[in-house]
């Protein structure tokens, strides 16, 4: 009875803790349900877009009956030879060769009367396949055309903005045909933005029209399998046969990875920003739960005098953590219901919506209750320190248990440093700093936010950037336009500069397809740039340029897949002719999908795709620019910075956008946790302010010990995050860029926006953001602890 | 002798649940140069409410406080801190030693603040008051190593550490032993007998006999003052002292 009793009288005392510790705790308590409910969130909507990524591929991959592997073909064929060989190959199910043509962009007129002259995409005109690989509409049905109809790509439709009935016009000088849109192509094969070629659909009558007046055709020469395992096996066997491979050749997991690279990498980042607020919703957790403890360390100790058990004790303050934890993550998963629907748009638009078992929904749900859990896990570690606490000493000394002032080598008598604040500032940080981990892991956090997409920023906009592009430095560069006297006008251009004054050095290199034998000794295809190769240097990653007829240099990427080092040997099929060339460099490069190779050689005309002309001039380069645009007409004329804002413009815009994102959410999360917690550290040491203002210690003196808090921490953190963002987010993305082709990457920094600007604004708002949060300062006095 | 400090129709008004509540009615008192003056009263009478205001810690709601020929009511809240930095000295009966800092770092403290000496001047006065109080052993302790007595001693010694021109004591004894308090009232004394003049607000009649001068409160005024003359530890009898303030704060009605 009397056990009851005592255990009663202590659970109304610990109801009453916990209420008046919901309180005063107010914010950060609201701070933790919200860091735990978005991280829930994120947690439950990105897997959710994984789910619904794999789903509703795999859904369309089935509703469309996928190929698994396509070779593209320019060229004739002889169908005959193809169905026997596919006859007689023990792997194939079944095999379908379409024709595609081929249309000029300049050509074509979607809903517009400007033609598509200006697109990078190839645009292709197709019938609608018999057996498989089926175009479909937006419901995810085969589609049907009728002549003078045509169904466009989804691209197109959002890019143009299209909708159904619609115009679409192919005209050249032999021809005009008007077609109105009645269908959406949901395109299994070229739906991804990163494939740039499109299908439109058309009907037998039309394609035959095409086929006949413009265009150029290519082969698509597809296959099934009867097991999709075999696709390695089978892909040698039709590299080995005779079979036309004029033209690349893709096979299901390509089209796999092309179609989930988009929203897969959403997804991740999604999940990892998720794990990154949920690290920041404990850290909040653990300052709240220390707080608490420390508050109540009186209390806790006549708690275990009275007789109520440690676990007992632990399993109240556990039910608070597990009340947040299990609202917070349930309301996440509840709110990532409608957020789902935005992160999925894009799947379910170019992807489609595909039936969902109630398994794959239960998913999510298990994702955001793993948050919960995670949390209530964790406070049951930190909540460890209930056993430490002694009742009589809680009791005896009545304080807060966590004095550290026992430090005899970090004696304010002994200090040499003559600010007081400012040392006792530092010391407190120093002696205390498992309390400042908070805000010490969100200092390094928001560092790191900014720093990885500043110096990456900087990075792709530099002119070194180059040097990750197989290039060489130089002020202009020319590329002569394709047309039938290609040659003739780089000849002229040629002419024009050997005798122009300001010219100091030109380089004019030709890039031309040539065939090199890979590891199964077969011949592949690869572009070589041909020239004199030390005019513009560029830089090896290991040995050095090609000089002599029999020498050749590879990008990174072709070395390693034709397994080759410097000094090793390579065959090139010139011509018809095999010759040995003697491997002399490696470089980097991430163009062209990062597998090219320089070579001291004549061109090959017939197959040469890039003339480019390298200039360095003596003269200014706009002006020069200018007057070689006048002079040559048909060549596209460049500085080197222009060539690169080209190329990566719309990289760097997206990149731009999502720096300044990046920085506004570091400063957001900065400002609210640096605030939360001062406004806590302030509630915590109020009676110790209270007694250095009664002794006559001013407010400022005060403020400017606290602010050295913040700014110690800070500037901590913003040297580890440096580093960090310097060594593992540099790291991160030389991990993409040697799949790229660029193993070498590093940051090119620029150190007055990394090192001092940044800093400074950290500097400027963890300051004002301090200031604000410490006013309270002002309303302590000496009375408010007196009467406690 | 001169008046060190003076309180001009001091009045001090809280607002509580809305209401308002007079904690110091209408208070004129003096206090002089090199004087040991007590307040008495029963609780909730203002008797730290008195000192507060007195001492510029809390702000006056009418009236004025003079300090020195200086009005407390036209400074500003720095310049408040300031005075009470350089000038006042102050023990609590909650001892209210910084938790984090060491003994002596506590004594130092203010005195580093104020920045008027070199720290080599203001260790060896810090050394001198813990040997004076007979607790320079303690020096380099943490505060949760010495005793309530010790600690009370430790917080005089930061009092006087930047040679103020009076002591304010609320309750200096209220948490101690009777040796304790008895130590602790031979410091003041002691101080006093320097020309520091002592103010302490006690309930501790034992305390208030060894004052000069005695101020009865109640109900936030003044309502009655007895002279006990300056008191010689050597020469008078304690006792004596205890038992005829005893009878007159009987009268008073304590």
């Amino acid at each position: 009875m009397k056990h009851i009793i005592v255990a009663k009288r202590g659970e109304i005392m610990i109801f009453k803790i916990l209420k008046r510790d919901f309180f005063r705790k107010k914010v950060i308590t609201i701070a933790v349900f919200v860091f735990v409910m978005l991280s829930a969130l994120l947690a439950a909507s990105g897997t959710n877009l994984l789910i619904d990524l794999s789903n509703s591929l795999d859904y369309l991959f089935k509703k469309a009956s996928a190929p698994h592997f396509v070779q593209y073909h320019a060229g004739d064929i002889e169908q005959k030879q193809i169905a026997e060989w596919s006859e007689a190959n023990p792997y194939v199910k079944s095999q379908q060769t379409s024709e595609m043509i081929n249309i000029d962009g300049a050509k074509i007129y979607i809903n517009s009367d400007l033609s598509e002259s200006d697109t990078v995409m190839d645009l292709g005109f197709v019938k609608q396949n018999r057996t498989f690989d089926y175009l479909l509409n937006l419901d995810n049905e085969i589609i049907t055309v009728n002549e003078a109809e045509i169904a466009v790509p989804i691209h197109y439709m959002q890019s143009k903005d299209l909708s159904i009935g619609d115009k679409l016009v192919i005209k050249d000088d032999n021809l005009e045909l008007n077609f109105t849109i009645t269908h959406f192509v949901r395109d299994a094969q070229m739906n991804p933005s990163v494939v740039s070629s499109k299908r439109f659909v058309v009907s037998s009558a039309d394609f035959e029209k095409l086929k006949n007046g413009t265009g150029e055709i290519e082969y698509l020469i597809s296959f099934q399998l009867i097991d999709r395992a075999d696709l390695n096996k089978f892909s040698n066997q039709y590299s080995r046969s005779v079979l036309p491979k004029k033209g690349p050749a893709i096979d299901y997991q390509l089209l796999l990875l092309f179609n989930s690279l988009t929203d897969g990498i959403i997804a991740v980042v999604i999940i990892i920003i998720s794990f990154l607020l949920n690290i920041i919703a404990l850290l909040c957790l653990r300052f709240v739960i220390l707080l608490t403890i420390e508050e109540d360390y009186k209390e806790i100790g006549v708690m275990k005098a009275i007789g109520i058990s440690p676990p007992d004790i632990k399993r109240i303050y556990i039910s608070k953590y597990f009340v947040i934890a299990l609202g917070a993550s349930l309301s996440g998963y509840l709110f990532s219901l409608f957020v789902n629907k935005i992160f999925s748009k894009n799947i379910m638009l170019y992807i489609g919506k595909a039936p969902k078992s109630i398994f794959m929904s239960g998913i999510p749900l298990l994702a955001a209750f793993i948050i919960g859990l995670i949390v209530v896990f964790f406070s049951m570690i930190v909540l460890r320190r209930l056993n430490k606490i002694s009742p009589v000493e809680a009791i005896r000394m009545g304080n807060t248990g966590g004095n550290y002032s026992n430090n005899e080598k970090f004696s304010l008598y002994k200090s040499k440093l003559l600010n007081t604040n400012i040392f006792l500032g530092i010391r407190d940080v120093v002696l205390r700093f498992k309390f400042y981990i908070l805000l010490f892991f969100v200092f390094i956090l928001a560092t790191f936010i900014i720093i990885v997409p500043l110096n990456l920023l900087n990075t792709l906009q530099s002119e070194g950037f180059v040097t990750y592009m197989g290039l060489g430095q130089s002020d202009i560069i020319m590329d002569i336009r394709q047309s039938d006297q290609i040659v003739e006008r780089f000849e002229e251009v040629k002419t024009y500069l050997e005798s122009d004054l300001d010219v100091k050095r030109y380089s004019p290199l030709v890039t031309s397809t040539y065939e090199i034998m890979n590891i199964d000794n077969l011949p592949e295809s690869i572009y070589i740039e041909t020239g004199d190769l030390t005019v513009f240097p560029i830089d090896y990653i290991e040995g050095m340029a090609p000089l002599q007829a029999n020498e050749i240099a590879l990008s990174y990427l072709s070395a390693n897949e034709y397994e080759k080092q410097v000094g090793d040997e390579v065959q090139l099929i010139s011509n018809k002719n095999t010759r040995s060339m003697l491997v002399t460099g490696i470089y980097q490069d991430v163009t062209n999908g990062g597998r090219t190779a320089k070579a001291n050689i004549e061109p090959n005309y017939e197959t040469a795709t890039w003339f480019n002309i390298y200039v360095d001039v003596d003269k200014d380069i706009f002006k020069k620019i200018q007057e070689y645009e006048l002079v040559f007409e048909d060549v596209k004329i460049i500085g080197q910075k222009g060539y690169l804002e080209q190329t990566f413009g719309n990289t760097i815009e997206q990149l731009r956008l999502l720096t300044i994102t990046a920085i506004i959410v570091a400063i957001l999360v900065t400002v609210l946790i640096t605030s939360l917690f001062l406004k806590m550290l302030i509630a915590r040491d109020k009676s110790q302010i209270a007694i250095k203002k009664s002794i006559g210690i001013s407010i400022k003196d005060i403020k400017i010990e606290y602010i050295t808090k913040s700014l110690l921490v800070l500037n901590i953190g913003i040297i580890i995050g440096t580093l960090i963002s310097n060594t593992l987010g540099q790291k991160l993305f030389s991990v993409i860029l040697a799949m790229m082709g660029a193993p070498k990457f590093k940051f090119i920094i620029n150190p007055i926006e990394a090192y001092i600007l940044s800093p400074v604004m950290m500097i400027i708002i963890v300051t004002l953001t301090t200031l604000l949060s410490i006013n309270s300062i002002r309303q302590i006095t000496i009375a408010d602890i007196n009467v406690e | 002798m001169n008046i060190i400090l003076e309180a001009k129709n001091l009045a001090k008004t809280y607002l509580v649940n809305k209401r308002e509540k007079h904690v110091l009615k209408n208070i004129n008192m003096s206090i002089k140069e090199g004087e040991l003056i007590c307040v008495m009263g029963p609780s909730g009478s203002g008797k730290s409410t008195l000192l507060y205001n007195i001492s510029g810690m809390d702000k006056m709601t009418a009236g004025d406080v003079i300090f020195n020929g200086t009005g407390l009511g036209d400074l500003s809240e720095e310049e408040l801190s300031r005075l009470r930095l350089d000038k006042m000295g102050f023990v609590f009966q909650q001892i209210n030693l910084l938790k984090n800092l060491g003994i002596i770092d506590n004594i130092v403290m203010s005195a580093y603040m104020a920045k008027n000496r070199s720290r080599k001047e203001i260790n060896q006065q810090a050394i001198n008051l813990m040997k004076k109080t007979n607790i320079i052993e303690l020096a380099d302790n943490d505060i949760t190593q010495a005793s309530g007595g010790q600690l009370q001693r430790a917080a005089i010694c930061r009092a006087l550490i930047n040679n103020p021109e009076i002591i304010f004591g609320d309750e200096p004894t209220g948490a101690l032993n009777s040796r304790a308090a008895r130590e602790v009232m031979d410091v003041f004394h002691t101080v006093n007998s320097e020309g520091t003049t002592v103010m302490i607000v006690t309930h501790d009649v034992k305390v208030a006999s060894q004052s000069e001068r005695v101020l009865f409160m109640m109900d936030g005024s003044i309502v009655g003052e007895y002279l006990l003359g300056k008191f010689n530890r050597l020469e008078d009898n304690l006792k004596h002292r205890e038992r005829k303030l005893a009878s007159w704060l009987l009268e008073m009605g304590f």
